[in-house]
Formats: structure tokens, sequence, C-alpha cells
């Protein structure tokens, strides 16, 4: 309920900025594509100078925002603020689509399908951090791989690569070059399609009008707030704090707080809830969402097609003819898909109120709101409205079905009827209403804000009305006398009370409507103009203000940062023996062999003091389901600055270690911590030795 | 009177504009009687209803049939089918107004209503749809 009234004031401000047909929260899937094709655009300029090496990948990013800043810099800048605006707008599309109800019943699909578009943008965000090789790709680096090294699909620790320079290879970054360039666009790319492919005509580009708001506010802070790097990476320093892009990187603080496990759990328990959303409760949320579905007459059904065409939800197909008449094809509805709109039957053309000699079954009608059920209330409503004061304008209202704010416009002169979907009403009854006199004026209210609950719905209606799609209104009938809440500006930003009364005051006048809504939506445009700007800046802002801040905090100040990183195979538990000559002759022939030696090693036990204290003490098992593998160790410490007195013990032959002299390998090293400094303490099995850098 | 009488000539070869036409020109053929006959003027304007109904389904479907065959002359057709559809309107529109002098205008409106569209566009896209090669420049 919060998040709805936080999204309705939102959408409402938005809507007195941009009017019901540009307000940027109807097209927040829209303006996600855009900002990916910024994305693609930018990344291909900063690809070409990309070099994938560690020495080359920083310098050249380098080259890019500084020496080019005038057109590598810019594409740099828009590359992240574009990448940041669309996590901006897919959390805005789902938490919106989720506090409007959107999720549920038949359009569960969608959301399955499009939730998932984050969980590949994040790791697509992340990938490229990783790219530019400063500071915080280190970071990124090494708390990613901390994170995928929980996960039981690899041995060893992916982490340890990024311990010392001398262990990281250009080949890593091939890898993550094709990871950002190829393998996470091409999934992106599928998952959207299976976002949209089906609904029918998706919305794939925002106006254009916005578009160019949007991309004007982003080239205007590319170049007062560039993207920059923070110093190359070192993996023989940690940073005490770094600016952190909080929409990819969120979660990243919290492995070190956490720990991976408690993050993981974290990000799948999030993924869980968003996956069930459509299910879960309240109940009361899922009986809208139960209406009966639209039902075909294939007496009153020719095959015309006009239904499945205007379908927004691809739920009425057509098929070959079932009934044996002499008509080719008759429409079919998938229940599965409908969603009881009715924009369907508003564009049947059977669904005329002048049928009188007939019963009024349209080719395809909603069971619960049929025709026949709108034209009586019309015409009790019409009888109602002669009663109404002489000389008053008389309006008939039609609304979203159910809406409280709609019903209380119901007075003497005003009747309100509820559709499922402005483009649920037929033009016929438009006419019918008007040329019958049943009322002086028609009110389509529509979604609040622009926005249409059933997507389609206003744009049908517009085109119906501007006769530029079937079924269209007659020429004749005095557009005067009809006002769309959608296309009006002085009904967007008003309640509809105010826009009912302004609209009443225009059948006064009776000023065609065409040229009072043109010159009042050029002065609204000019008015508004300054507002937009300021919209489109602030958005822009925030997308780009939690990019580098807060800055978070790796190290406490004063501190360095003490990596253990060893990966060491233990020695035999039981040693080789030579086969006896009467073993060998038992054995078969191809499994003859010298000796036996069992595979499995010993478990390693390492042990960690700084100045007497105790920091790490564990024991590790060899990896690998004959337990022949290496054991590897890989923990993090923050030290004090300053001279610390660290000892390591290692032990791999099964022995205790009570005290030093029971270790296998045993050493004492008195350092002096810098602070930032990160030290590398591993072991050398070449030389039998710890080594400390 | 003009009214349009069905011939087999008028055929396009597909059953389903085939069967409308002919029922299109049978209720038109209805309506006239019944003006003639002086029957009641709700029964007429129920009558006109189902013709608009009709008439409305009828082009639909047609327009459908020929965007699909990528009829050349579709824009025109379309045109005049929605200028009918008016048409019709507006005779309804003058008969439920005033039904004593509307039932002449009626008559007179409905005779030529349909017929001409009937001889000129259909009878052109009926070319094209029987006999495709010979028109197909």
């Amino acid at each position: 309920m919060q998040a709805k009234a936080v999204f309705s004031w939102l959408d409402a401000a938005l809507a007195r900025c941009f009017g019901p047909q540009l307000n940027p929260m109807n097209y927040l899937g829209a303006m996600t594509i855009f900002f990916f094709w910024i994305v693609l655009v930018s990344g291909i300029w900063l690809f070409i100078f990309f070099h994938t090496s560690v020495q080359g990948a920083y310098e050249s990013v380098e080259y890019l925002t500084h020496q080019q800043w005038y057109i590598g810099g810019v594409m740099r800048s828009l590359h992240r603020y574009a990448s940041d605006a669309a996590v901006v707008t897919v959390l805005l599309h789902i938490v919106r689509e989720w506090s409007l109800g959107h999720h549920r019943g038949k359009r569960w699909f969608s959301w399955i399908t499009g939730t998932p578009v984050l969980w590949i943008v994040i790791p697509l965000g992340i990938t490229g951090y990783w790219l530019v090789w400063d500071k915080l790709a280190l970071y990124v680096a090494i708390t990613s791989s901390e994170l995928i090294d929980w996960l039981p699909i690899f041995t060893g620790s992916m982490a340890r690569n990024f311990l010392t320079a001398a262990e990281l290879s250009d080949r890593f970054f091939t890898l993550m070059a094709f990871l950002h360039l190829i393998g996470l666009p091409l999934v992106l790319v599928f998952a959207i399609w299976l976002h949209v492919f089906r609904i029918s005509r998706p919305r794939i580009n925002p106006p254009r009008a916005v578009m160019a708001g949007t991309l004007i506010a982003m080239l205007a802070l590319s170049l007062i707030r560039p993207a920059l790097s923070q110093g190359q990476a070192d993996p023989a320093t940690v940073p005490q704090e770094l600016g952190l892009d909080w929409y990819y990187l969120l979660f990243y603080p919290l492995v070190q707080a956490w720990g991976p496990a408690g993050v993981w759990a974290l990000l799948i328990g999030l993924s869980l809830l968003l996956f069930l959303a459509p299910w879960l409760p309240p109940k009361s949320a899922r009986k809208k969402v139960d209406r009966p579905v639209v039902v075909v007459d294939l007496d009153n059904c020719n095959g015309c097609q006009r239904c499945a065409e205007d379908c927004p939800y691809s739920a009425v197909m057509m098929q070959p003819r079932t009934d044996g008449s002499r008509y080719e094809q008759e429409a079919i509805v998938d229940a599965d898909l409908c969603v009881s709109c009715g924009i369907c039957v508003g564009s049947c053309p059977t669904a005329t109120p002048f049928r009188q000699a007939s019963a009024l079954v349209p080719g395809i009608d909603l069971p619960d709101l049929s025709a026949l059920m709108l034209r009586e209330q019309i015409e009790q409503q019409s009888a109602r409205l002669q009663a109404s004061p002489q000389g008053s304008q008389r309006v008939i209202v039609f609304g979203c079905d159910g809406s409280a704010e709609l019903k209380q416009l119901d007075d003497p002169q005003t009747a309100v009827i509820g559709l499922r979907c402005m483009a649920h009403l037929p033009p016929s009854f438009i006419d019918f209403i008007i040329s019958r006199n049943h009322a002086d004026g028609i009110f389509l209210a529509g979604c609040s804000n622009g926005g249409c609950e059933y997507r389609l719905g206003t744009d049908w209606t517009s085109q119906r009305v501007a006769r530029e799609r079937d079924p269209r209104l007659r020429e004749r009938t005095d557009r005067a006398k009809l006002a769309m809440g959608w296309e009006q500006p002085w009904s967007s930003h008003t309640s509809p009370a105010r826009g009912l009364a302004a609209f009443r005051q225009q059948l006064i006048i009776s000023s065609p409507v065409s040229v009072r809504t043109e010159a009042l939506q050029k002065k609204f445009w000019l008015q508004r103009l300054p507002l937009r700007a300021i919209a489109y800046g602030l958005f822009m802002v925030v997308a780009a203000l939690f990019s580098a801040w807060p800055a978070f905090s790796l190290l406490e100040p004063e501190q360095a940062m003490v990596s253990l990183s060893i990966s060491h195979t233990g020695q035999r538990i039981e040693e080789c023996r030579k086969f006896t000559q009467e073993e060998l002759n038992e054995l078969p022939p191809n499994m003859r062999r010298p000796s036996d030696c069992p595979r499995e090693k010993q478990p390693i036990r390492v042990e960690l003091s700084a100045n007497g204290e105790v920091l790490y003490a564990q024991t590790i098992q060899p990896a690998g389901i004959w337990s022949d593998g290496s054991a590897t160790i890989y923990a993090r410490f923050q030290l004090p600055a300053g001279e610390q007195n660290l000892t390591i013990g290692m032990n791999d032959s099964g022995g205790g270690a009570d005290s030093a002299g029971d270790f296998d390998y045993y050493s004492e090293q008195r350092v002096q911590l810098q602070p930032e400094q990160h030290l590398v303490i591993s072991f050398d099995a070449a030389s039998s030795a710890f080594t400390f850098n | 009177m003009n009214l349009v009488q069905w011939k087999s000539s008028f055929s396009l070869g597909i059953p389903s504009v085939d069967l409308e036409h002919r029922e299109m020109i049978g209720l038109i053929k209805e309506a006239y009687q019944r003006l003639e006959g002086r029957e009641e003027p709700a029964a007429i304007e129920a009558m006109l209803g189902e013709i608009h109904a009709g008439i409305a389904a009828h082009f639909a479907l047609e327009e459908r049939l020929m965007r699909e065959s990528g009829y050349g002359e579709y824009s025109a057709h379309k045109d005049d089918h929605e200028r009918l559809l008016d048409q019709i309107m507006g005779l309804m529109d003058d008969y439920a107004n005033d039904p004593q002098a509307g039932r002449e205008q009626l008559q007179l409106g409905l005779s030529d209503w349909f017929s001409v569209h009937f001889a000129s566009f259909d009878a052109r896209l009926h070319g094209v749809l029987i006999h495709p090669a010979a028109t197909a420049d």
C-alpha cells in the first residue's frame, strides 16, 4: 500500500510535468531499452580503444578519459550513467508493476521473465567495472571471487588469483571481456525478447521527446561530472576508502560483513520472493485478476480479425472455422492469456448499439459486462439525466470499472458508467449517445496520469476517434462533445472532477475541441519546459549520485590487510608399497604395476598469529573425491599498521601441532606494516618455505 | 427503383464474402419492402441497425481479405467503405429524427447506397480476385 501511494504521488508529479502522453512513468521498460542502446553505442567506442591486458586495460581507459575527453571521456561517462539509469528504470518498472498488481493473474509470465533481467544487468555492470582495472576493479575482482568461491562449483580459490601482481594473467581479461561484451549481452537480449514476445506491439522506444530530454541531461552530466577511474589497481595495497557504484555493488560490502553465505542467502531469498510474488497473498488482490474471459459467438463472428489485431496480450487468435459455416476463419480466445480488458469487444464491428431487431450479441463479448449491459446502462442513465435541470449539460463519464473517485462524480447531470478499459467501448456507442441525444457530452476518463491499465487501450481509443484505426468513430460525430482524459492537459494534472468541470465549460462555449486542445497543449508544453528540464536533471543526478557516493570504507584508518593464501598438497596417508610376485600374479594382466600407491593425502593444518594473538587456526581437507588434491586456504585479516610479529606454521603430515616445534613448516617474521599495505602470506612448495610479500 | 439484384457473376469466389454480399442485398431489399409497406418506424429503425451492423462486419472482413491479398486499390476501396458506413448512419439519423419526412429520403438513399459501391468497387475487386493475372499491372 505504501509503495502504491509513493508511486501514485510520483506518477502524478511526473504527469504534471510532462503531461499524460509523455509521462516517463508509462515508458519505464522502453526507457530501459533506450539506455541499453546508449550503453551499446558508447561501449563500441570504448572497445575500439580498450586493451585487454593487465597493463593495457587501465592505461587505455585513462587515455580515453583524459586525452580523448571530448569523445572517449564522454562515451565512458555515457556508458556508466546510462548503465546506472537502466538499473533505476528497471527497479522503478518492477516496483511500479508490482504496486499496480500487474504481476498477478494472466500477466505472471511478463513478471517472471522480466525480473531476472535485473540479475543479468547487475553482473554485466560488475564485469564492466572489473575491466577498468583500477582500485575499484581489484576490489570487485576479489569480492566477486570470494562470492563465487563459496559456491561448490570450483575447487581451490579464484580470489587467490588477484592477491599479487604475479598471479594475474592477460587471459583473465580476455575472459572478462568475453563475458561483458558478448556472453552477458546475448543473454540480456534473449531475456528482453522473452519478456515481451508474448504481448502484442511491445513498446520498445519511449517517445522521441523523452529520449531527447534524457540524452541531453546525460550528455550534460557527462561533461560536468565525467566518470573517472580510482587509481591503478595495485595488489600491494588496499585502499582505505572506495567510491562504490551502489546500483551494481550494493551487496558487496555485505560480503565483508556477513560472509559470502549470508549474501547468497539474501540474494536467493530475494529472487525467490520476486519469483513467487504473483502467487503470494493477499487473496483479495487475486480476485480482480480472476474475472471471466471474453467469449466468441460464432453466429456473430465472420472472422474479420479485428479483435485479434487489437488484443494487447495476443490472447485472441484466428483459426479455421469449426461450425461448418461458409466463413473461412473464426476467433478463438486463449483463456490463459486473456485479461478480460474488453478491448476486443470495442473492436468488433457487430458490437453496435443500433442493433435492435436481433439481440445485441457481438462476435466477441465479456460475459460479466456485455455490450448489451452497456447499452442498457446508457439507456437507464439517459432516462435519469433527462430529469436534470433545464440548460444543464448532461455528461456521461466512462471510467474505470469500480473506481471510487469517478463514482463521486455522479450527480443529477452526470452519469458514471464503468468500463474495463476505454477501448472496451465500441466507437458506435459514442455515436449512439450523441446522435440519439442520450447526453450532451461524453467524458472518457481513462486511467490516471496517462497510463493504461491494459497497455494499448488509450492508444486504440484515440486512434479510433481520430479515424486512424478500425472501427472508426463516424466522421459526423461532433468531437467537441467528446473529451479523452489522457489527451487533455487540463484533466491530466487535475482531479477528474476538475477535468469534468473544464469539459462542461467547453460544452457550453462549444468551441471545436481540437483547436482548444492544441492551444492548451502548446501553452502547457511551454509552461512545463523548465519543470521537465529539472525532472530530467534530477533523474540523472539520482542516477549519477549513487554511482560513486557514499564512499565505502574497506579498512579502518591506520590499518593494513594481511591475506593468507595457501594451496598445498599434504603428504600421502599411506606410503607406496611394492607388490609381491604372488600379489602380481593375482592381478589381471592389464592391472599389473610395480607398486600400490594409495592416493589419499593428509589434511593440512595452518596457524597464523600476530603478536602472539591467533588470527587463524584451521585444518583443511584435501580437495577431490579421492581426497588426493590440494588443500586451499584463503583468508583476510585487518591488522593495525606498525610493527607486527607474524608467525605461521603448517602441518601436512597428519601430526598434531601443540607447539611451534610440531609444525612441519614454520616461519616467524617481524614486519613493519604501513597503513593500506596489503601483505600476502603464501607457501612456496619448491623451497618448502613461507613467503611474505 | 435501382435496387441491386444478386447475379452469379457477382461471385468473388470467396464463399464468405459472396455469402455476405447476398445477405446484404437481401437485407436492403427487405428494408425497402418494409418501407413500402409502411411498417412502424421502430421496426424500420431496428432493421436499419441490423443493416449497419451487418455491413460493418462485412466491410471488416472484406478489408482483411484485401489486405491479405495485397490489393492495390485497398485505400480507395476502404475509404468508400467508411463513406458508406457514415452515409447509412446519416440515413438512420434522419429517419430517427423525422420518420415521416425521412421515409422517402431513406427509400431513395437505400436504393443507391450499396448498389453503386457494389457495381464499381466490388466489381473491380472481383476482377482482381477472379483474374489476378489480367489486372496485375
